[in-house]
């Protein structure tokens, strides 16, 4: 175990602390204590739960989470596939265009969500798309329905598996897969034996951030979903409509919602990691 | 003859790793690729193994041509300089990956584990993570797992390499009183002509992408094929314009012979039993002696002796090659 030097504690190391502690108090952690205060707390009425249980008794807010949560499920599983796939093309092969289609990747991170949407809606739209009509007319509508959302979501949360798995890929190196070829391993064995294991942190790491990402997805979203009341419009869309119809109450509370489940999955790699730390 | 090597070429772009190798290792041996870093031999090692696709050549195992082989079909037992140790297994279920792959049943497999660590004295530790093992035990561990395949050949790169100085001299003698025990044809990789020296049947010694000379430890070290091998299996000076040993050299107050060169002592240097003397001869030359302590002492030589330097009668010499002269 490598021991941690610590620089000795000066005037200076206290100041630091608190400018760090309040700058992320200031931006991160007092707004969304606000948001789960508000969700609660209604002026002149004090604490309740009646936002809640309005949303859980309108069967179109109970569709709009359950569209939210489909559409991240299946995104983050289509990332998980590509990502793990990905990774390893460029990790340990060579091909032309690797260092192109490296670049490629972070290009979602970097693309306005907005600009996602629109690009979609120019290929996939049904009316006058590149590809769109073609789809339609054999019966697959992709904009203004479930798969466009999916796509969408898929497309924004596309590098996060990939840049956690990547860095893990390159430092583990070939040795440990090397040796199970040589013992008499194929490929597909050495992938679940030896790989797979040694980049499950990574991996699932990727997974709760791309889960968490494409739960609160909004921009892309917006643009490709038509946001039809009870059929396309998602979690996130709902907020805004909230908001905008000056129920802030409810949008407050399906906040409170989709913040807490990003929180919770953190926790649980946080969880997870610390055991799996001790372990070792 | 266990594995044999021909006209094996391998290029790395401009790089010539190595050239129309010929070689042939014989059954139940222990055979060491000895020579420089990047002189090819891990590379031939790893040609051997199938980790490495020769350019041109062939590679037969046990009589059966293993060219087209991919590594896994090969049954070749494989070392890691850094071990390769299954971080996340066992080192129980590392042992037991080879047979687990080839679906042998849980008693047998079970029953293999347990004889090998015994063999590799790391029974205590079966349960252990390979993190919570010092380098010597994991290179052992690594052992155990490539012989728990029974492989035709046991290839090992550097297996020693990244173990200091007193584990590896430890390792190095079990490996020999392992092989003994085990006899499976084993080929290592070194660049410590004192390990092949001490451990090996055969040394072939390779440089610069091809084969300089193949033979025992003896062989090599009182017959060199050549100036290179000569120095790089032990030290070497020259007396009157020949390659020798420097404990070949004997200092003498007088001339013992028509051979005896005149020169004074400019350095002397203790090295525990050992001393060892420069001395300048008058033609200009600088031989090294190797001699020992008592012997130096009788001799009473010190810096600004004037001594005579001889060879050893019945010492192997050679033509000082012109450019090292």
């Amino acid at each position: 175990m490598a021991e941690t030097r610590r620089a000795p504690r000066t005037p200076l190391t206290y100041v630091l602390r608190v400018i760090v502690i309040g700058y992320l108090g200031l931006l991160v952690a007092w707004p969304v204590v606000l948001v789960a205060w508000n969700a609660f707390h209604v002026p002149d009425v004090g604490f309740t739960t009646e936002a809640f249980t309005e949303i859980f008794n309108d069967p179109q807010m109970m569709h709009a989470i359950q569209l939210t949560c489909v559409a991240a499920v299946v995104a983050t599983l289509i990332n998980l596939l590509f990502g793990v796939t990905i990774s390893l093309l460029l990790v340990r092969t060579e091909f032309p265009g690797k260092r192109l289609l490296s670049a490629m990747i972070d290009l979602p991170l970097s693309v306005s969500p907005i600009v996602v949407g629109l690009a979609l809606v120019l290929v996939y739209g049904g009316r006058d798309g590149w590809f769109g009509p073609t789809l339609e007319s054999a019966g697959i509508q992709i904009i203004f329905s479930t798969p466009g959302i999916i796509m969408a979501t898929a497309f924004v949360s596309l590098p996060l598996v990939i840049r956690e798995v990547i860095p893990v890929l390159e430092e583990i190196g070939t040795e440990q897969e090397q040796a199970a070829a040589s013992l008499g391993a194929g490929s597909w064995q050495i992938f679940w034996r030896i790989t797979l294991p040694g980049i499950k942190w990574a991996v699932i790491y990727g997974v709760v951030l791309t889960l968490a990402r494409s739960l609160g997805e909004f921009g892309a979203v917006k643009v490709v979903s038509g946001n039809v009341l009870g059929q396309t419009r998602t979690a996130t869309l709902a907020v805004e409509e909230k908001y905008l119809n000056f129920d802030q109450q409810g949008a407050y509370a399906v906040a409170f919602l989709l913040a807490s489940v990003s929180v919770i999955c953190i926790l649980i790699v946080f969880v997870l990691r610390a055991r799996g730390a001790r372990v070792r | 003859m266990s594995i044999e090597v021909s006209g094996v070429n391998k290029n790395y772009g401009d790089f010539v790793a190595l050239e129309d190798i010929n070689l042939t290792i014989p059954t139940g041996q222990l055979t060491a690729l000895l020579g420089p870093s990047g002189g090819g031999k891990t590379t031939l090692l790893r040609v051997i193994a199938g980790l490495e696709t020769p350019d041109t050549g062939s590679v037969v195992i046990e009589g059966k041509d293993a060219t087209s082989l991919p590594v896994q079909k090969r049954n070749v037992g494989f070392v890691f300089q850094h071990y390769a140790a299954f971080k996340h297994l066992s080192v129980a279920k590392n042992v037991a990956f080879g047979l687990e792959i080839r679906k042998r049943p849980k008693a047998e497999v079970a029953k293999k584990v347990g004889e090998l660590l015994e063999l590799v004295h790391l029974s205590q530790f079966a349960n252990r993570l390979p993190s919570q093992l010092s380098g010597g035990q994991r290179q052992r561990m690594a052992l155990a797992r490539a012989l728990a395949i029974e492989p035709s050949v046991l290839l090992l790169d550097e297996p020693f390499g990244a173990l200091d100085a007193k584990v590896r001299k430890e390792l190095r003698d079990w490996l020999r009183r392992l092989h003994d025990e085990v006899h499976v044809t084993t080929v290592f990789v070194t660049h410590d002509q004192e390990e092949a020296l001490e451990v090996a049947d055969e040394i072939v010694v390779v440089n610069q992408g091809g084969i300089e000379q193949i033979g025992t430890p003896e062989q090599l070290y009182d017959q060199p094929a050549n100036d290179f091998v000569m120095s790089f299996l032990g030290d070497v000076t020259t007396l009157g314009g020949s390659l020798i040993r420097p404990h070949d050299v004997e200092v003498t107050p007088s001339p013992i012979s028509e051979h005896s060169l005149e020169g004074t002592v400019s350095r002397v240097l203790r090295i525990g039993f050992e001393v060892r003397l420069t001395v300048l001869t008058d033609d200009g030359e600088v031989v090294t002696a190797e001699l020992t302590r008592t012997h130096a002492r009788a001799l009473r030589l010190e810096e600004g002796a004037n001594v005579f330097v001889t060879p050893t009668p019945g010492a192997y010499t050679m033509p000082a090659p012109s450019s090292a002269a």
